[in-house]
């Protein structure tokens, strides 16, 4: 019984995963998280409903309600997981030193790739489209409500868990 | 319905533990207790839940499945909120920017990041700790990638590719 549970989750999961790759491909600059989000919410009813594909009977509510509730999350590890090679600076770092020649590069080469100014800028883009600041022509940046909102929370998550130093 | 309960306990009980290990003990690696403590939490409840539920049917199958993950989804969801909010580049950027005003211009904030140093300030953080963890070696002055970390960028170039995802490294 478990390992046909176990099935139908990895199942479930693939499906999703399938899924947001085809829409991702169809839309390459599109929100990754947003289809992410979409797919996992557009598809739950058919989850909910899949009980005679995935073990064969109709399960009670309960059971549907189950399937539902697991099939959204795994939506949400999908979610988390795109997060890895989507944001993190350290994969990133990976993946430049492996595309390198040699597989080697210097630290100064590495910041030519892939540099503090490179990520600032992006980040600072990413930030100014989230309407979370504006930035001048001359540089002066500007945080706007939804900006100090957000310094706001970090300083107070920071005081919380007494975070002194971060990246 | 109810059996959605367990979860919500869990994820308070790991929520203070998180909490507290990090603001008394202030750990080297916090994600290596946080990742403990929602291993024994799922442990722990799958035990509570056989002893309230006993497995019969399918449809007790599928509520413990679906109980451990909605569990292990929201430590996670916490987890990747302490790392990439409190302690990741953007939330840095915006806690910089909130609380030291003359930061509030482009070169100079850019400035503050590279610092006076060989390093700057994000790789100062994170190669000592990818050598220590044995991902990559530096030495005279070059990078390599060892082998766990060609596995780790393999599969992180897989990802760009599958799911479109540019080059990834939060660069747009």
């Amino acid at each position: 019984m478990l390992v046909r549970v176990a099935f139908a989750i990895i199942t479930l999961f693939a499906a999703q995963a399938l899924l947001v790759a085809i829409v991702s491909a169809i839309r390459p600059r599109g929100n990754v998280y947003l289809t992410i989000i979409v797919v996992s919410l557009a598809t739950a009813p058919f989850a909910a409903f899949a009980d005679r594909l995935l073990f064969g009977r109709v399960l009670d509510g309960d059971g549907r309600l189950f399937l539902a509730l697991s099939h959204l999350a795994l939506g949400g590890f999908l979610f988390h997981f795109m997060t890895l090679p989507d944001r993190s600076v350290t994969l990133r770092i990976f993946v430049e030193l492996l595309l390198a020649p040699n597989r080697e590069l210097s630290v100064g080469e590495l910041a030519g790739r892939y540099g503090v100014r490179t990520m600032i800028g992006s980040r600072l883009a990413q930030l100014q489209d989230g309407r979370c600041l504006t930035i001048a022509s001359d540089g002066a940046i500007v945080l706007l409500p939804r900006g100090r909102s957000f310094g706001r929370a970090v300083t107070a998550g920071r005081r919380l868990f007494r975070i002194t130093s971060a990246n | 319905m109810i059996r959605l309960l367990l979860p919500v306990a869990a994820i308070g009980v790991f929520f203070a533990l998180s909490w507290a290990t990090v603001f008394l003990f202030h750990p080297r690696d916090p994600k290596r207790f946080f990742l403990g403590y929602a291993l024994l939490l799922l442990v722990a409840t799958t035990v509570a839940y056989r002893a309230l539920w006993p497995i019969e049917r399918i449809e007790d199958a599928l509520g413990l499945a679906c109980d451990l993950l909605l569990q292990f989804l929201a430590c996670l969801t916490m987890w990747n909120a302490f790392y990439s909010v409190l302690w990741g580049f953007s939330g840095s950027l915006m806690h910089d920017l909130f609380n030291e005003p003359a930061l509030c211009d482009r070169e100079r904030l850019i400035r503050s990041y590279e610092g006076d140093g060989e390093l700057d300030r994000i790789l100062a953080r994170r190669l000592p700790n990818l050598v220590r963890g044995g991902w990559i070696e530096w030495r005279d002055r070059t990078l390599r990638l060892r082998p766990k970390g060609v596995v780790m960028a393999v599969g992180t170039l897989a990802s760009f590719k599958v799911f479109s995802l540019g080059m990834g490294g939060g660069v747009k």
